[in-house]
């Protein structure tokens, strides 16, 4: 892999001079150089050897990488990429992108009970499940997501935030608070969600920033389905939402990318210090990043992975729909409560449940073992209508 | 008290251990100082932690210290039974307030059982990590690998001296 990393940060550098945004390549690439020459460590402490050494901020250099791309599985592909490849202990990393319209929930969510599945089909609107924690949102080219990298312990949700409010209030004066759930907030409506992925050695914290998205598909999108949903999986927090553009009418997606990229740049590594310009260049800058497989060798699989049924709905943690039902009867009609329990993405089992009844009677149907969606659910239900309730009470009985 | 309820658990599962094998007295003896041995709970610097139960069945779990700085845990995915794990693989992750932290198996071996009760209830990691908290149970491949990982003092002195948080 250190291979791959060393060809990688050997393009990235090419990139850079081509750049010309930035200077001083040499002292910390992370690949080929070991340790700062003055790394502050203290030999008396029973430490194990893989403990990460403490770096001084002045041996961290800062680069803003702003995909090309605006396929959210590539993009999704990129980050994992980096997170998985790159070596971030003397060189912190901003990445920007922007996606084409999709829903992007989180790494144990399910879709059905955060986003309108079979709205987003309708709407051509991509469904994504990324690899932190968090809730689901809406993206589009109106929003403008940051993900921070840094080293597992030099994780600062706080300082990240405070980059992006900082950035705001810079370049158009906007203030914008953070609040108890590290949304940032303007004027107590949120602009800015936040999820992170914790491993070892690299974690990154990402967010989104909504600029200009489009408000009516957010909220379209973002609504669930009529049904009764039991499930284990983490459930978003809904949010009043606000855009920029309704604060300050000049924000657009471009302006915002380079606010916060050099907010991001004269700011010294891990302490909320301004350092202006002399800070700004001493880092390595901006750098357009074309997610392609000769850049980043690996990054079809993963992006083959991202965009894969078995991940976006095959992850869904184990849940129960349940509906209930008008039967037709002889004399009176009936209701039934009728159950699917959903596991790995597939309908397990299909059962009925009358309402004063604690049994429940299997469903025998060829969608079994199919995937859950609207129109399987929908199959399911009609095939019963047919079903008249002196049936159901025989099949009952007779299950007894 | 801490004291107490230590060697209450320790007599506990000397006890259960002693009914599973009646040996003779003199194995028996021997017996019992591996048993204190096993009873150690080793952990690595992803705060992970690993305790052998009997023979070469283990229980892997996180440290106290990891799920305060996780904050209320909302969800756990655990590796399914039967997984083959390598030492430092990623096995599953523990979801906090927005943020999903990748377990890492501290040892290699086949999982035997992932604790459906957490799956349940994630918030048991928080109130209890070190016993109803548990993540899963590993038939060990390699129990030396044992020996390269923290003792509880190795552990305290290195959260002591480390900049992790």
């Amino acid at each position: 892999m250190s291979v791959l990393l060393r060809r990688n940060s050997s393009q990235l550098r090419l990139m850079l001079s081509s750049g010309g945004q930035v200077t001083r390549l040499s002292s910390s690439d992370g690949a080929s150089t070991a340790e700062p020459p003055s790394a502050v460590k203290k030999p008396t402490q029973a430490k194990k050897p893989n403990t990460p050494p403490i770096v001084p901020d002045t041996d961290i250099k800062k680069s803003v990488f702003i995909s090309q791309s605006s396929d959210v599985f590539t993009n999704l592909a990129l980050e994992d990429w980096l997170y998985k490849n790159f070596d971030f202990s003397h060189h912190h990393v901003l990445l920007l992108w922007a996606n084409d319209p999709c829903v992007v929930i989180g790494r144990h969510q399910n879709p059905f009970t955060e986003a309108n599945v079979s709205r987003l089909v309708e709407r051509g609107i991509t469904l994504a499940r990324r690899n932190s924690g968090g809730g689901a949102v809406y993206h589009d080219l109106g929003n403008l997501n940051c993900t921070f990298f840094a080293p597992r312990e030099r994780y600062d949700r706080k300082y990240n935030l405070n980059i992006v409010t900082r950035a705001l209030f810079r370049e158009w004066a906007i203030n914008a608070e953070i609040n108890e759930r590290d949304d940032i907030v303007v004027r107590n409506k949120k602009i800015s969600g936040t999820a992170a992925k914790l491993g070892h050695p690299n974690c990154y914290h990402h967010c989104t920033i909504l600029a200009s998205a489009n408000k009516l598909h957010l909220g379209e999108s973002l609504a669930r389905e009529p049904a009764n949903y039991i499930s284990r999986a983490t459930a978003s927090v809904p949010s009043p939402i606000r855009n920029l553009v309704d604060v300050n009418k000049s924000v657009n997606v471009a302006q915002l990318r380079s606010a916060v990229g050099y907010e991001y740049l004269r700011t010294a590594a891990t302490a909320l210090e301004d350092g202006g310009r002399t800070q700004m260049m001493k880092q390595r800058g901006f750098q357009l990043i074309n997610p392609t497989e000769k850049w980043f060798p690996g990054i079809e699989e993963l992006r083959a992975n991202y965009s894969s049924w078995d991940w976006v709905i095959g992850k869904t943690p184990k849940f129960t729909v349940e509906k209930d039902l008008d039967v037709k009867g002889d004399d009176q009609g009936m209701k039934l409560k009728l159950s699917v329990e959903v596991e790995a993405g597939l309908m397990k089992e299909i059962g009925i449940q009358l309402p004063q009844s604690e049994q429940v009677v299997p469903v025998v149907t060829p969608l079994q073992g199919k995937p859950y969606n609207e129109e399987n659910l929908n199959g399911i239900i009609g095939a019963l209508k047919l079903v008249n309730a002196s049936n159901v009470k025989q099949a009952m009985n007779g299950s007894v | 008290m801490v004291f107490i309820t230590k060697l209450a658990r320790v007599g506990v599962q000397a006890a259960r251990q002693l009914r599973a094998t009646p040996l003779p007295a003199v194995q028996g003896r021997s017996f019992h100082l591996t048993c204190l041995l096993a009873k150690e709970r080793r952990y690595t610097v992803k705060h992970e932690w690993v305790e052998v139960e009997e023979g070469n069945k283990a229980v892997v779990g996180i440290s106290s210290y990891a799920q305060e700085a996780l904050g209320d845990v909302v969800f756990a995915q655990l590796p399914e039974p039967g997984t083959t794990l390598k030492q430092n693989d990623e096995c599953g992750a523990l979801e906090s307030v927005k943020a999903a932290s990748e377990v890492y198996s501290p040892v290699s071996g086949k999982v035997t059982e992932k604790n459906g009760q957490v799956e349940d209830s994630p918030a048991l990691v928080n109130s209890s990590c070190y016993e109803k908290g548990w993540l899963f149970k590993v038939d060990l491949k390699n129990p030396k690998e044992l020996d390269n990982l923290m003792t509880e003092e190795q552990y305290k002195s290195f959260l002591s001296s480390s900049t992790d948080h």
